[in-house]
């Protein structure tokens, strides 16, 4: 795993901003990190940057422990942060010569074609670019460099959709040729677009990891039983479970949901009163909504 | 494992990706991060901080620089006899603030020397030390660049000191300035048959030792905290403190000993400017005094910023 934490815990007094958090990415992964404002991802990642000290637990990258090599951690990482900041009286040009003085594995040349990639006008003063220029600017900096690890805290914050797309192709390009990519973001669609695997974290806790390829497998099954539903026979338990199950004027309405292939449980679906049935892939909204009822994007 | 770049920024390279769990401490035979792993001072940074300050920087030159020719030529409209006279009006009480004795300030030199009193020089030298000295740590952390510069292999360390260089080098240029404008008013302006500039040089000394006093307490709160605002609010109020126990040690016999709380204590321009030697004695007295305080205020404040949590922007 090029990115490991073990029990990560940070703590302000009596309120913990993360509980051991455990977590692995290997490299080349495009790893999505989800969860509402407030459920810890910012603190993650801060955590592995070196910014704040653990309360217990610990974090490496490429084997350099966030708090005792944060320097050479830092090296193997090229972090966007959520709202990127940017000195104003700078203009876009000396902005980019800026952060390539500082990161020996940042090609200026690299920033500015990534900038011409997103529209913008390096030539413009930061204090005068509206806020997704500024971030447009902040991306090319941080995509240009040759960091082993990306880490962008919500990248397509404030940009227009042409942008997002372009961002989203600058992401895969990068995981093309071998980078680990962490990706946090609201937007579900976008996850689910260009990550390998999310974590779905809750109030301080990281709370559910799951592959994308197994959210895109799996199936919700609503049905309307003209008759009684037994329950689910034990030869078919590990492959769905029931979610919802409710019984009104002689009907029963169910939802199920099929972690893996539909194939073994359409015979037995077939054997149900069905007076109506529903198939559709199970999505990240829906994994999603299962911790955070209605905060979904 | 080797992986080739694809041409979407217009170049094909190759770029090696290191396998997981690897230790990964060069890159292409060059020290990883090898712009950012100074100890001391990181050029970026160094730059980028005197572009912050540049346009303070000049605006203190200038004033600075005109100062002495327009206060050493307002000085001369007044007679020597007259000054006296005006000198002997004022209550014996509150001769005992001049901190030197009135028959020395009734000289051309004693009135030159009351321009590094005046407060175009303190609040100078002071608006130079709080407004740079607290804009280290906090000033930075608050605009939200402090993360950015620090996603960078970048000592924490090598941001601090080279802030700090910047401010203490600054202040040192407008000493430079404050100097040339002090020497070049006395020795073309009106007194220039009457004195020599060079009696001047130990109390711009003791003016850059306050500005490095002002700039190391504020870099201190600076890094301790996360609003620039209250560190110069904390260094505004011991800015008043010091002054007032200043006062306080100097009117009253019984609360002397309040006096030696004050930094001011320390900063005695107008008894460095007797042109002999025991000057450069006293000078270095008062910066000890100073320049400790300053630096190790420096100091304390890179080990508090070197340990902190560094909170997301608000």
């Amino acid at each position: 795993m090029l990115v490991v934490t073990d029990r990560l815990t940070k703590r302000y007094g009596g309120f913990t901003a993360l509980d051991g958090c455990s977590l692995g990415v290997a490299g080349g992964e495009v790893f999505g990190l989800l969860g509402p404002n407030g459920a810890g991802k910012t603190t993650l990642v801060r955590l592995i940057m070196g910014y704040l000290r653990p309360t217990s637990g610990t974090a490496r990258v490429a084997g350099f422990d966030s708090v005792a090599d944060s320097l050479a951690l830092r090296g193997e990482v090229a972090y966007l942060p959520g709202e990127a900041r940017l000195f104003r009286r700078m203009t876009g040009h000396e902005t980019l010569d800026f952060f390539a003085r500082l990161r020996a594995t940042c090609r200026r040349s690299d920033a500015v074609a990534v900038a011409g990639r997103l529209g913008l006008d390096l030539g413009r003063q930061v204090a005068r670019m509206s806020t997704g220029m500024r971030q447009k600017l902040a991306l090319s900096a941080v995509l240009a460099t040759e960091a082993a690890v990306v880490i962008l805290d919500e990248p397509t914050a404030n940009l227009d959709p042409t942008a997002r797309a372009e961002v989203l192709d600058l992401v895969r390009e990068a995981n093309a040729v071998g980078r680990t990519v962490i990706f946090s973001s609201h937007v579900l669609s976008e996850v689910e677009a260009i990550c390998g695997r999310v974590a779905i974290m809750r109030a301080g806790r990281l709370v559910h990891e799951q592959s994308i390829r197994d959210v895109r497998r799996g199936h919700v099954i609503r049905a309307r039983l003209a008759g009684r539903f037994e329950g689910v026979p034990d030869a078919l338990a590990g492959h769905v479970r029931v979610v919802a199950d409710s019984a009104a004027a002689g009907e029963e309405r169910l939802v199920l949901e099929a972690a893996d292939s539909l194939a073994p449980l359409l015979g037995w679906l077939a054997t149900l009163p069905l007076a109506e049935v529903e198939v559709e892939p199970i999505g990240l909204a829906a994994v999603y909504d299962r911790f955070h009822r209605g905060a979904v994007e | 494992m080797m992986a080739s770049e694809p041409g979407s920024l217009g170049v094909q390279r190759e770029r090696r990706v290191e396998a997981p769990g690897a230790s990964t401490g060069t890159r292409g035979g060059a020290p990883l991060g090898r712009r950012g792993d100074a100890w001391i001072l990181n050029g970026a940074v160094w730059r980028q901080a005197w572009g912050d300050q540049r346009l303070l920087w000049l605006a203190l030159a200038a004033l600075w620089g005109a100062f002495p020719w327009i206060y050493i030529w307002l000085q001369s409209q007044v007679p020597m006899g007259d000054f006296q006279m005006l000198l002997r009006l004022i209550p014996e009480d509150w001769q005992k603030l001049s901190g030197v004795k009135l028959t020395e300030v009734a000289t051309h030199a004693g009135r030159v020397a009351l321009a590094f009193v005046d407060p175009v020089v303190v609040l100078g030298a002071t608006v130079w030390g709080v407004t740079r000295g607290s804009d280290t740590v906090a000033g930075p952390l608050e605009r939200g660049t402090m993360e950015m510069v620090l996603a960078a292999p970048v000592r924490r360390w090598a941001v601090y000191a080279s802030h700090a260089a910047a401010t203490v080098t600054g202040a040192a240029a407008l000493c430079g300035v404050l100097l040339a404008g002090i020497w070049t008013a006395v020795a073309f302006g009106p007194w220039s048959a009457e004195l020599g500039p060079a009696r001047f040089v130990p109390a711009v000394g003791n003016v850059f030792g306050l500005m490095v006093c002002m700039a190391g307490l504020a870099a201190l709160c600076s890094a301790a905290g996360s609003h620039r605002s209250r560190a110069i609010g904390i260094l505004c109020g011991f800015y008043v403190v010091s002054l007032l126990a200043k006062l306080v040690g100097r009117l009253s016999e019984r609360l002397e000993w309040v006096g030696w709380l004050s930094v001011f204590n320390a900063y005695e321009p107008q008894r460095l400017v007797s042109g002999q030697p025991d000057a450069w004695w006293l000078l270095l007295g008062y910066d000890a005094v100073l320049l400790g305080i300053g630096l190790a205020a420096f100091v304390a404040g890179g080990i508090v910023f070197a340990r902190r949590d560094l909170p997301a922007p608000l």
